[in-house]
């Protein structure tokens, strides 16, 4: 993983509010890259963090579209919308698509600047979490078949003398295979081990 | 006066500006008076066509009332030197001056009490007003009061009634063919005349010849003896028909005087219809008779005039309430279009006070915020131009323009909307200027149409097929400006596209197309419409080109 800086991404067709946005950012101490279409940001290199500003309505492919595009691309950079005129429409879309935020134009300094940030912070949580779930689960690969079953068992409570006979085992060798797991998964209670576990499954709604 | 030298700077070098008119009502006032003793019968002293007091009312009527006491005494000069040659008495000169003066202040004065603004003969109205106060009432009363000052002085001995009758109809005459002459001339050259088309001088022309040949034929022939036909009297109708038809106002109230001077110049030299026995018959008839032709035929001029006129002006306000619609369904991307200027000043305004205070402005880069910022309002400015010049209700007025810059500025007043619609604008003009001659406001009002039909005819399609594709071109003498879309087309004969109210829109007028059609008409074009085989709908505006020089 690069450590390089967060960087701003803005999508606007409006080459004078493009340059002004990328000013203003800049003039915040951010690290701005510019994009006049959505075709153009979409062909660009994807940094390592950052959010994205877009434009709501563009030419062509439009914000919403971009929005769609990124999620399928799985760039879960967070996304800050700007738009010429507040259609709530349009804004509860992006919202629901999970927008950080929907400033309209002209946008003051501030607005844009705590939605940026909200931005980058959302972005660097959200790595974090990839980060911690990409450690949980490259230590789950090292668990051997036995391991695992075990695992599956404890996490929803089971006591070692009911995984035996669920397993057809002894309690003794569950105790072994227990034991091992639990060193393989770094951790050192039960509640850390579902933590760390439940980190690793699908979210469901 | 005190002594003290003027101030310098009151001292003007150039004439004042009352001078010119003072002169032209003293001038114009001896001419007309020299050329009415000209038309007087002897041994009676009245003329058959009494000019001054008629051009005295029509000077009144075009100037504001406060002046009117100064033009009413710069006739006096005139009316002196042109009356004292003739050996009439010094008082009876001065009672003539007052009563014809009388007769100008109640014509003038009984027309500005109905309407209070220099009179235009352009309505019904206003030349019943005219034919009221001026022709019928300022002769008649003024009439009254000279016969009254001639029996007080005591000059001569007419009997009254005599005196009152005869005065009464020589100025009938001469207010109804004096002043509608002056006010019309006055009010053509007052409106900035257009240049005629050749063929409209030759028109003229010809109508001349005609009307003067017609005259000739009728007032300028020997007097036979025996009784005229009175089908004779129908020979210059024709003529003067055509001058009301053609020309208007201006032409009959230009062929009636010189029917009239024709006419009584005839009768002075014994020639025409009208010489009998009694000088004071023949002058009877003649006026009589130009005034049973000149009411009518002044007054059907006039009802076409303004009936046409009325016409126009529905038309110019139909054309303007489909623009100002037009403008309103475009309210929410002209919005678009000044925010985003907006929003590049805010920020780039921001971005530099943030530079200023970290510390880490340089000059140039300011330098460069400052140029945006000036862009940016410019633009912002330029909408609104474009837009107050669409919404306001002007007069058609044709000038040369470039078909590109049309198809640019429409381009810009659209750019916000076609953003919305998600519409790509894909501009291909041609690289040399497209010269045509139009109203820049029509015809910008023209392409604002094809280009926001063409934009909502693609609101179904995907977001790559969104393209409206405006396209110019010059070919031999011509200019056209083709609009292309990539929507569904249309399933109707293209003639019904053109149909006034016929519309697919929920909420459109349908007017747009019709008076767009109607506009590239009146510039001596064409609008075509036509559905392209590969899906979408094509627009072709063909406009003569203006030749170079």
């Amino acid at each position: 993983m690069t450590s390089a800086a967060p960087r701003v991404a803005i999508v606007d067709d409006d080459v004078l509010v493009l340059r002004a946005l990328d000013r203003l950012l800049r003039a915040a101490g951010l690290a701005v890259e510019t994009f006049s279409s959505a075709d153009e940001f979409l062909q660009s290199r994807r940094p390592a963090a950052g959010c994205v500003v877009m434009d709501l309505s563009m030419p062509g492919r439009g914000g919403l579209e971009l929005q769609r595009a990124l999620a399928e691309a799985a760039d879960s950079r967070p996304i800050v919308f700007i738009s010429g005129q507040g259609t709530v429409p349009a804004s509860v879309q992006a919202m629901k698509a999970g927008a950080v935020d929907f400033l309209t134009k002209p946008i003051d300094e501030p607005r844009l600047l705590d939605a940026v940030r909200a931005a980058l912070e959302k972005d660097r949580v959200l790595r974090e979490q990839d980060a911690a779930r990409a450690a949980i689960t490259s230590r789950l690969l090292t668990l051997t078949e036995r391991e695992r079953q075990v695992l599956a068992h404890v996490v929803v409570g089971k006591l070692n003398k009911q995984i035996a006979a669920a397993l057809g085992t002894a309690e003794k060798t569950i105790k072994v295979h227990r034991a091992r797991m639990m060193r393989k998964m770094q951790v050192d209670s039960l509640a850390e081990l579902v933590q760390a576990w439940t980190v690793t499954q699908p979210l469901r709604d | 006066m005190d002594g003290h030298p003027a101030t310098p700077g009151l001292i003007s070098t150039r004439p004042p500006r009352w001078l010119a008119p003072v002169l032209a009502v003293a001038v114009g006032y001896y001419l007309a008076a020299r050329l009415g003793f000209t038309f007087t019968l002897k041994p009676y002293p009245i003329s058959t066509l009494w000019p001054p007091n008629a051009l005295l009312v029509a000077v009144l009527l075009l100037a504001r009332t406060r002046d009117w006491w100064w033009l009413l005494a710069a006739a006096l000069p005139a009316h002196l030197s042109a009356e004292l040659q003739s050996g009439v008495p010094a008082a009876m000169v001065l009672g003539w001056y007052a009563s014809n003066c009388s007769e100008a202040l109640i014509g003038a004065g009984l027309v500005r009490a109905f309407i209070p603004a220099p009179l235009r003969l352009h309505s019904l109205r206003n030349s019943a007003a005219f034919l009221l106060c001026v022709v019928l009432a300022a002769p008649l009363l003024s009439s009254f009061i000279d016969a009254t000052i001639v029996r007080l002085i005591g000059f001569g001995d007419s009997p009254y009634w005599d005196l009152v009758s005869r005065r009464f109809f020589s100025n009938v005459l001469a207010e109804l063919t004096v002043v509608p002459l002056v006010l019309t001339w006055a009010a053509a050259v007052g409106s900035g005349a257009k240049a005629l088309k050749p063929a409209r001088y030759v028109e003229a022309a010809a109508l001349a010849i005609g009307l003067l040949g017609a005259c000739l034929l009728v007032f300028e022939v020997p007097h036979s003896g025996r009784q005229t036909s009175p089908a004779l009297f129908y020979i210059p109708l024709p003529f003067l028909l055509w001058a009301a038809v053609r020309f208007g106002p201006v032409g009959i109230a230009t062929a009636l005087p010189v029917m009239t001077l024709a006419a009584i110049w005839g009768t002075v030299h014994g020639l025409g219809p009208f010489v009998s026995e009694q000088p004071h018959e023949t002058a009877r008839d003649v006026q009589l008779f130009v005034i049973a032709v000149a009411v009518p035929l002044l007054l059907f001029a006039i009802a076409l005039d303004e009936r046409e006129r009325l016409e126009r002006d529905s038309r110019a306000q139909l054309t303007h309430l489909s623009r100002v619609a037009t403008l309103g369904e475009l309210s929410g991307g002209i919005a678009h279009e000044l925010n985003q200027p907006l929003t590049a000043i805010l920020s780039n305004a921001q971005a530099a006070r943030s530079f200023l205070a970290s510390k880490t402005a340089d000059p140039e880069l300011l330098a460069e915020i400052l140029e945006d910022i000036i862009t940016a309002d410019q633009r912002a400015g330029h909408v609104i131009d474009r837009l107050r010049a669409m919404f306001k209700r002007g007069e058609t007025h044709f000038e040369p323009l470039e078909v590109n810059v049309l198809v640019r500025e429409v381009a810009t007043l659209v750019h916000g909307d076609l953003t919305t619609r998600g519409v790509q604008l894909d501009l291909r003009l041609a690289e040399r200027p497209l010269p045509v001659k139009g109203d820049r406001v029509q015809l910008e009002q023209v392409f604002l149409n094809l280009m926001m039909n063409g934009a909502e005819a693609m609101a179904a399609c995907g977001s790559g097929d969104r393209v409206l594709t405006v396209g110019t071109l010059a070919t031999a003498g011509k200019v056209h400006v083709n609009v292309v879309d990539h929507g569904a087309g249309f399933a109707v004969p293209p003639a019904k596209l053109f149909e006034a109210f016929y519309t697919t829109k929920p909420n459109g007028l349908g007017l747009g197309l019709s008076i767009s059609r109607s506009i590239v008409d009146a510039h001596g074009g064409k609008l075509w419409a036509s559905t392209r085989r590969g899906g979408g709908a094509a627009f072709l505006v063909t406009l003569p080109s203006l030749p170079k020089g």
